[in-house]
């Protein structure tokens, strides 16, 4: 089966639990795992799962450019638009893992076929991912939507220096992709530590002041949209199904995660993974197609329907 | 850069080197290596080599190592577009192998930050400890390598005793190990230790110093100490809140000073000895504050909070450096009041 | 003779006691008595702080600028304090405009662990000139050592003094005493307590807490605030004054100035309830109370048995939506039995 060769960029957490995913998809191929500092545990790993390694930063994909046709750049904001500016000469496809969000937002349960048209993508925030499809069904199903908020709570452990750091920046990254998916210009999200042991789950909330809220509509495309989710995030849970309570629409859903490289209960990490890794093989089925396509133009006679 | 900003360098370096450049001839047509080489250190080392270049016609050349060293053409525009330096951009934790070129090394690369050294200590350890073996290492297989400076720490020390008027090298120091506030200072007596067997095993030629506290350009304002916290609250307008009743001693040398201390070490220095770099000029930081004070025509007020009475928690922060005095002739060519002038100045340039 | 710094948070703590629903005429009329009594320090916004009017935690009837405006006219010798949680709270959106109305000094807060969060906040406050604390709220839930360490990365972020918040009320005197005398001991900038009534302990806490060597605390009129209420101010203060500590405090005006909140502000004194003890005991965030009564009922379930689910679960402050999921669970095992 033909795959999609992919590299990776950043040898930190997030690269590695990526590292992990692409090897057991079937639709992508990690032909390069790539950091800065060859001492970091990351590279390690990943030569010791046989990857070939490199510790070149971007240099590695400039020196062999036809190595791989998406990169997943799990770096830093600022190296990512460095990254970026060299990629996109190159033609490549890029999944953009860092704060810098230059391209488009992509929440694969709500617009997956709508980002495979562009050429880099990002996967918002870990709240985004959890909240967006629920905020999205809001803005499908209720009139008059005046105001969104997702509050999510995380295990401290979860939470890095780098996250810790950032909170502005992702409670505004937040923010912006509920607007755009809900279609509701006022939002809000809140982000909450919590360091009990044993360490939480990710937990999401999303509330939605709305007139005249339609709680039955709302219940049945939040169920078929779990699903669809659980599809790509397997440990996605509904633990409060949508309830009107003290004039507010309440969702509550939880994320366990699959605990590749990090614990189950970094899910607020792992969501965002598994939607990078859904979106990559969403590319990878189209390049799939298109190689198949091609293949068969020279073989045999295309296959369009033909008037007599 | 502003020109203005640059005069100011030049005549700081000026006024350090001149009489003495002779001492640092052996840098003439040599190739100097300086890791964390776009930080506060390796920047004003990189100034006075230029000045040396440029007036004394040394010809030496710098490789600046660094782990981001993005901004340093920012910074310093007219540094990084000079001809004799090069700029390498890479994790010194995974240095491999140094141009063998390179006879000279100094070694900066570490994150000074106290804010770091609190909300990633497993950092700013790593970097330390990993970063000052990968450089050794590759330094062993250098053909010529004259001198390896090791820019260590005057918080290698820990607290400074009461009876101590101020801290010589061959105090051991006292420091709670169990602590995570002890981090950056442990993970620097690592660093002398990992130098003291790399001098021994592999014959390594090494010299440590140990910085105390500096305050002049390039150093940002925003750093949470008490002199760059006094000067950044006067610029706005005051008032200037000391914490405590300002009893606390700390004293402060201009870079310049420490640019030019920091070469003749690297010159000149005994292998296996360690240096305080720093002014044995203490303060209290209520003079401090009254110095900088002084400064503004519109007199910021000065206020201090006592913490608790009774507890007086007067800390003193000084070093003896009657070592580098006595045996490499070393002295501070810009008192304290200068110091606080030109930073002032500088940063009001900034500011424009 | 000692002083004692007073911070009173009535018009912050206090709008947890009416869901956040003080009007700027409230605001305006206490600012102004607390500012006549020489109140040094006078906080006011949303209950949980700057920013977090919302759905999680309730939405205020006035909003922040409104609030800080109303208040910073009517403060003149005192100074005009804010509580910034970052989570809940953006530079950008939050902070930057409560510097520009012109608040006087700004305390950034984090759970009792995550101290580290704080640090582009207190950061972004010093470079902008303001005076700047730390606070580790639910402070029981962590060893006196932990926070030390956590108090520590605060003041190396540049907090010029650092307030333990009782955030639940569960502390006894010997409690206080001993993670006072830790701080002091660890730090160099001065040390502050934030008492809770929910046992019954707020001024006896906030007495040890001196005699332990801190030198700031916080109390509200009448002990208007979160659950059964903060440490009653105009009695701590009588009660300092007894013991030979100087306030700046107007003690006769300080009272008056209860009885104006008394009577404008609250609709009732703030009293210990049999679900504040719970709470208390359990640990659980005080601001938790009115949420766990309504949604309990709503649910039909036992709030007492709510709190400590809540509390066996280590919940923390900003973390509500919890509540609704642990209402639910008990009720489907309710109906199970």
């Amino acid at each position: 089966m033909r795959k999609l060769k992919v590299a990776i960029l950043g040898s930190g957490n997030i690269g590695t639990d990526l590292l992990i995913k692409t090897l057991r998809s079937p639709f992508l191929e990690c032909v390069l795992f790539i950091g800065r500092n060859m001492a970091s545990p990351g590279m390690a790993k990943a030569n010791s799962l046989g990857v070939r390694i490199s510790d070149l930063s971007i240099e590695a994909i400039i020196r062999e450019p036809d190595c791989c046709d998406l990169v997943f750049d799990a770096t830093s904001a600022r190296d990512h638009i460095y990254h970026w500016s060299l990629l996109e000469k190159l033609g490549k496809i890029v999944i953009d893992m860092t704060p810098a969000k230059v391209g488009e937002m992509c929440v694969p349960a709500v617009n997956i076929q709508k980002c495979s048209l562009y050429k880099n993508v990002n996967m918002v925030s870990c709240g985004g991912q959890a909240s967006i499809p629920l905020a999205y069904l809001i803005g499908r199903t209720q009139e008059n939507v005046e105001y969104i908020e997702v509050v999510s709570s995380v295990a401290s452990r979860s939470a890095g220096p780098a996250t810790r750091a950032n909170i502005d920046e992702y409670i505004e990254t937040t923010e912006q992709g509920i607007k755009k998916f809900s279609g509701c210009d006022r939002a809000k999200a809140i982000l909450i530590l919590n360091p009990a042991q044993p360490c939480i789950d990710m937990q999401t909330t999303v509330f939605a002041k709305v007139e005249n809220p339609n709680m039955e509509k709302l219940k049945t495309v939040v169920d078929e949209m779990v699903n669809n989710i659980r599809l790509y995030v397997p440990g996605y849970q509904l633990v409060v199904p949508p309830v009107f309570e003290n004039n507010r629409i309440v969702i509550t859903v939880k994320v366990q995660g699959l605990g590749d490289y990090l614990p189950r209960y970094a899910g607020n990490l792992d969501i965002i993974n598994c939607a990078a890794i859904a979106t990559a093989e969403e590319y990878a089925k189209e390049y799939i197609r298109n190689l198949d396509y091609d293949d068969c133009d020279s073989v045999e006679e295309p296959y369009v329907n033909c008037i007599d | 850069m502003r020109q203005d900003l640059i005069d100011i360098i030049k005549e700081d370096c000026a006024l350090v080197t001149t009489g003495v450049s002779g001492a640092l001839s052996a840098l003439k047509g040599e190739c100097v290596l300086i890791t964390g080489g776009t930080g506060f250190i390796g920047t004003w080392l990189t100034e006075l080599v230029a000045f040396l270049n440029d007036t004394y016609n040394f010809n030496t050349r710098l490789i600046l190592l660094s782990g981001r060293a993005y901004n340093f053409s920012a910074k310093a525009p007219h540094l990084a577009m000079r001809k004799d330096v090069v700029i390498i951009e890479r994790d010194i934790r995974s240095l491999l192998d140094i141009p063998s070129d390179v006879s000279w090394i100094i070694h900066a690369a570490a994150n000074p930050d106290n804010r770091l050294h609190a909300s990633d200590p497993l950092k700013t350890m790593d970097v330390i400890v990993k970063g000052t073996e990968s450089v050794l290492m590759a330094a062993t297989r250098l053909p010529n390598l004259q001198k390896f400076l090791n820019i260590s720490s005057g918080l290698v020390y820990g607290s400074q005793p009461l009876e101590l008027e101020t801290i010589p090298e061959s105090f051991r120091g006292n420091l709670d190990f169990t602590a995570i506030g002890s981090a950056y200072a442990e993970a620097k007596r690592m660093g002398e230790t990992l130098c003291a067997v790399y001098r021994n095993q592999h014959r390594l030629p090494i010299v440590n110093a140990r910085p105390f506290a500096f305050i002049g350009p390039y150093q940002l304002l925003d750093r949470p100490w008490a002199i760059n916290n006094f000067i950044r609250d006067s610029l706005l307008g005051g008032p200037i809140r000391i914490l405590g009743d300002g009893e606390t001693v700390r004293s402060y040398m201009y870079p310049s000073d420490m640019a030019f201390w920091l070469l003749s070490i690297l010159v000149q220095g005994t292998v296996g000895l360690s240096y305080n770099v720093g002014s044995p000029d203490g303060v209290t930081l209520r003079k401090l504050a009254e110095k900088i004070a002084d400064h503004f025509p519109l007199r910021p007020k000065i206020i201090s909070r006592v913490a608790e009475e009774g507890n007086s928690n007067h800390s003193k922060f000084v070093p003896d450096i009657t070592l580098a005095h006595k045996t490499l002739g070393l002295s501070l060519k810009v008192d304290i009041e200068t110091a606080i002038k030109r930073t002032i100045s500088w940063n009001r340039c900034l500011l424009e | 003779m000692s002083t004692v710094l007073i911070s009173d948070p009535t018009l912050r703590d206090g709008n947890h006691a009416v869901r956040h629903q003080l009007n700027a005429a409230q605001v305006a009329l206490y600012a102004a008595a607390a500012d006549a009594a020489g109140v040094p320090i006078v906080e006011v916004g949303h209950g949980n702080g700057l920013g977090a009017s919302s759905l999680q935690v309730g939405e205020s009837l006035i909003s922040d600028r409104e609030m800080l405006e109303v208040a910073r006219e009517n403060l003149v010798n005192s100074k005009l304090s804010i509580h910034v949680i970052p989570g809940f709270a953006t530079i950008n959106k939050d902070l930057k405009t409560a510097i520009e109305i012109g608040v006087d000094l700004v305390r950034v807060a984090s759970h009792c662990t995550e101290a580290d969060i704080t640090q582009r906040h207190i950061g972004y406050a010093r470079d902008k000139g303001k005076e700047v604390y730390g606070v580790l709220m639910m402070s029981h839930m962590a060893s006196k050592e932990l926070l030390a360490e956590e108090a520590l990365k605060m003041e190396s972020y540049g907090a010029e003094a650092l307030v333990i918040m009782d955030s639940a009320g569960a502390y006894l005197p010997s409690d206080v005493t001993d993670r006072i005398a830790e701080l002091v001991k660890s730090l160099t900038i001065p040390v502050g307590f934030h008492g809770h009534n929910n046992l019954g302990m707020a001024v006896a806490n906030s007495v040890a807490a001196v005699q332990a060597g801190a030198t700031i605390l916080d109390g509200t009129a009448r002990g208007f605030g979160a659950g059964s209420g903060n440490t009653q101010l105009e009695v701590l203060v009588a009660v300092l004054e007894k013991m030979g500590f100087s306030t700046g405090i107007d003690l006769y005006k300080m009272l008056d100035a209860a009885d104006i909140a008394e009577k404008e502000l609250m609709p009732v004194i703030p009293s210990i309830k049999s679900l504040s003890v719970v709470s208390g005991l359990s640990g659980v965030f005080s601001g938790f109370a009115k949420h766990v009564e309504r949604i309990s009922m709503e649910y039909g379930v036992n709030a007492k048995d709510v709190f400590f689910e809540l509390g066996r679960r280590k919940v923390v402050a900003g973390q509500e939506d919890l509540i609704i999921e642990v209402a639910m669970k008990l009720a489907v095992e309710g109906a199970v039995k």
